[in-house]
């Protein structure tokens, strides 16, 4: 019988045929990850259901592998407040006692490190305590979000329960992106298209001879924002470009994964990436999406039919701008943004805000002369963590602020204000807003 | 038996930056911190009708509980007496959540008929909800396993067994 690549991953951990709608019982993880704002209380909830446990059978309390579980502070880094650097200690304390890896401040976001140290492999299970978990379906892992209790579940176990196994939603990608328009620009397009709750419960399956022209980096932008249309998470299947990134550095055994062509799909659609343009997304939501030429238009419904997701928006300028995030931190982001930007400079009311997705990404950037691209157009680059898209530092936004982000969310006071208005779109989009002071088409400057 | 009454009716996808702000998550690691700061950007007179009401009912429409896996979603609703949510559907990572920590979640295809202030009786086990306001009645369905879960209040017993199991063939 033919099976989705999200069949195959979880009849494999529990040793039997399932199809879509099954009840999983008990699901064995491959790897589990914990950021600072979950990792915390996760360690204090697994001693308090489990230690007792523990205790009873007169062993110390231990995860269920120190090699598949990992803590990585990234959110809120280098501490903003005492509370966030006391929650760090404790992540880098239980790591010692444990014998599992903590990352170290700077080092990077969750959904770029581990993908970059050859954690993650194809059939791999997958939680992370972060929604954008999904990122890592690029690596034909099934990887999805879970929250602090589960969390917890899974490091004294290494199980998650009742588990059903879900329907995937299969997009052929066809086609390749005109210039200008990049993974960024298809996937705002596609949420955009099937709406907030469009993908609800269901996988998003990338797949299509365009997949194989895109890059690993535009490959995990792709699978990062699958969560915006609230699909249980995005996965692509195996292909050389994914053997080859994983040749030298996959730390875990690697095999193929792709679904049987004849697999049931709950969903099919084809998308031809060659009819797309610069697409940007309108406050307070991703699926508020718009080619770039058709902003006056937006504009003119948000100001006509406005609701609390789809506030009116009065005018195009941009006073902030921010380039990073799981979504658009990577090398590759920062080549496409330093294209436009290259010999110019942000406009005199824009804070342009940087910040390289991990520290390897920092260093490459730094050592092949992108970053001085920024500097001297007089933007500001941050260490590597989520930066303003948390909405706590590195770059608040005011009352009055209009933000353009490479982030995957625009959510009404995710980086600050409630009345702040963002702006999502591409790398190249946002240093063309930057520049300009206002959505910009990159286009122009390429 | 669940007895509340509407204390709120949202739309469609309503997110969990919207029901706890990113700002808050890391001041606190009490679980009763958050109900204080419940839709502190997106409603703001939220808490104040909860506070009003000894178990209140939240209704909305598709994908309540959207975007983010923090699970300090549930607990702000849960800690300002939110009896269960009545939504047109819910994604997956706030479910869960939700049956990690017995905050029933119901799913009603159709909820007009039902507005704020409207008194309920739930019955889970026989998948009933009374408008004792209106007089109106509405079926709704749900799986056995995730009733057991609401009303259990969670999984740990189970996966205390399981880690009984595993602790005892070391």
């Amino acid at each position: 019988m033919p099976h989705t690549m999200a069949e195959k991953i979880i009849a494999r951990q529990v040793g039997r045929l399932v199809q879509a709608g099954d009840k999983i019982d008990r699901l064995p993880i491959s790897k589990v990850f914990f950021n600072d704002v979950i990792g915390p209380p996760a360690i204090k909830t697994l001693e308090r259901l489990f230690g007792e446990t523990f205790a009873k059978h007169g062993k110390p309390l231990r995860v269920f592998d120190p090699r598949r579980v990992f803590m990585i502070p990234d959110h809120s880094l280098p501490a903003f407040s005492v509370a966030v650097a006391e929650g760090v200690d404790l992540m880098e304390q239980f790591s010692r006692e444990q014998g599992l890896r903590c990352y170290r401040e700077g080092d990077g976001i969750e959904h770029v490190v581990l993908i970059e140290d050859g954690h993650i492999v194809p059939w791999d299970i997958v939680l992370g305590t972060d929604s954008h978990t999904c990122t890592n379906g690029a690596m034909g892992a099934l990887a999805f979000g879970v929250g602090t209790t589960d969390g917890a579940y899974t490091m004294a176990t290494g199980h998650l329960y009742d588990f059903v196994v879900p329907e995937t939603y299969q997009f052929e990608l066809i086609g390749a992106f005109p210039k200008g328009v990049y993974a960024k620009d298809l996937i705002l397009h596609i949420i955009g298209t099937l709406g907030a709750g469009g993908c609800s419960r269901q996988v998003a399956e990338f797949t299509g001879d365009a997949i194989r022209r895109l890059s690993m980096d535009a490959r995990t932008t792709i699978c990062n924002m699958a969560v915006e249309m609230s699909a249980r998470t995005g996965i692509m299947p195996t292909d050389e470009t994914l053997l080859g990134y994983l040749k030298g550095r996959a730390q875990w055994p690697v095999a193929p994964l792709v679904s049987d062509p004849d697999a049931r799909f709950a969903n099919r659609i084809t998308i031809d990436l060659s009819t797309l343009e610069p697409t940007v997304s309108f406050p307070h939501k991703p699926a508020n999406a718009t080619p770039i030429s058709g902003v006056a238009e937006m504009m003119a419904a948000s100001q006509a039919r406005s609701t609390p997701d789809f506030p009116a928006v009065t005018s195009d300028r941009i006073t902030d701008a921010f380039l990073g995030a799981c979504t658009n931190g990577r090398y590759e982001d920062l080549v496409e943004a330093a294209a436009v930007l290259r010999g110019r400079t942000v406009h005199p009311d824009v804070s342009f805000v940087v910040i390289p997705a991990s520290r390897r990404v920092y260093e490459r950037a730094m050592d092949e002369g992108i970053l001085q691209v920024f500097v001297k157009a007089g933007a500001n680059i941050e260490s590597s963590n989520c930066g303003p898209c948390f909405g706590s530092h590195m770059g608040v936004l005011s009352r009055n602020a209009q933000m353009i982000s490479s982030s995957n969310r625009n959510y009404q006071g995710r980086m600050g204000s409630r009345d702040a208005r963002i702006f999502l779109g591409s790398p190249a989009t946002v240093a063309a807003s930057a520049i300009e002071g206002r959505l910009a088409d990159p286009r122009k400057y390429l | 038996m669940l007895t509340g009454t509407v204390t709120t009716v949202f739309g469609d996808d309503i997110n969990t930056d919207d029901i706890i702000p990113a700002k808050y998550l890391q001041q606190s690691d009490d679980p009763e911190f958050f109900a204080t700061y419940a839709f502190a950007l997106y409603d703001m007179a939220f808490r104040e009708r909860c506070l009003a009401t000894p178990a209140s009912i939240v209704i909305a429409g598709k994908n309540f509980g959207c975007g983010s896996s923090r699970e300090q979603a549930v607990y702000a609703l849960q800690y300002n007496r939110v009896a269960c949510v009545i939504a047109e559907s819910f994604p997956d990572i706030f479910y869960r959540n939700s049956l990690a920590n017995g905050l029933p979640l119901i799913v009603l295809p159709d909820r007009a008929g039902i507005a704020q202030g409207d008194a309920l009786d739930i019955d889970l086990a026989a998948g009933t909800i009374v408008n004792r306001t209106r007089n109106t009645r509405h079926p709704f369905t749900m799986k056995d396993a995730d009733r057991t879960t609401f009303q259990a209040g969670g999984m740990t017993a189970r996966v205390r067994a399981h880690l009984e199991e595993i602790l005892a063939r070391q």
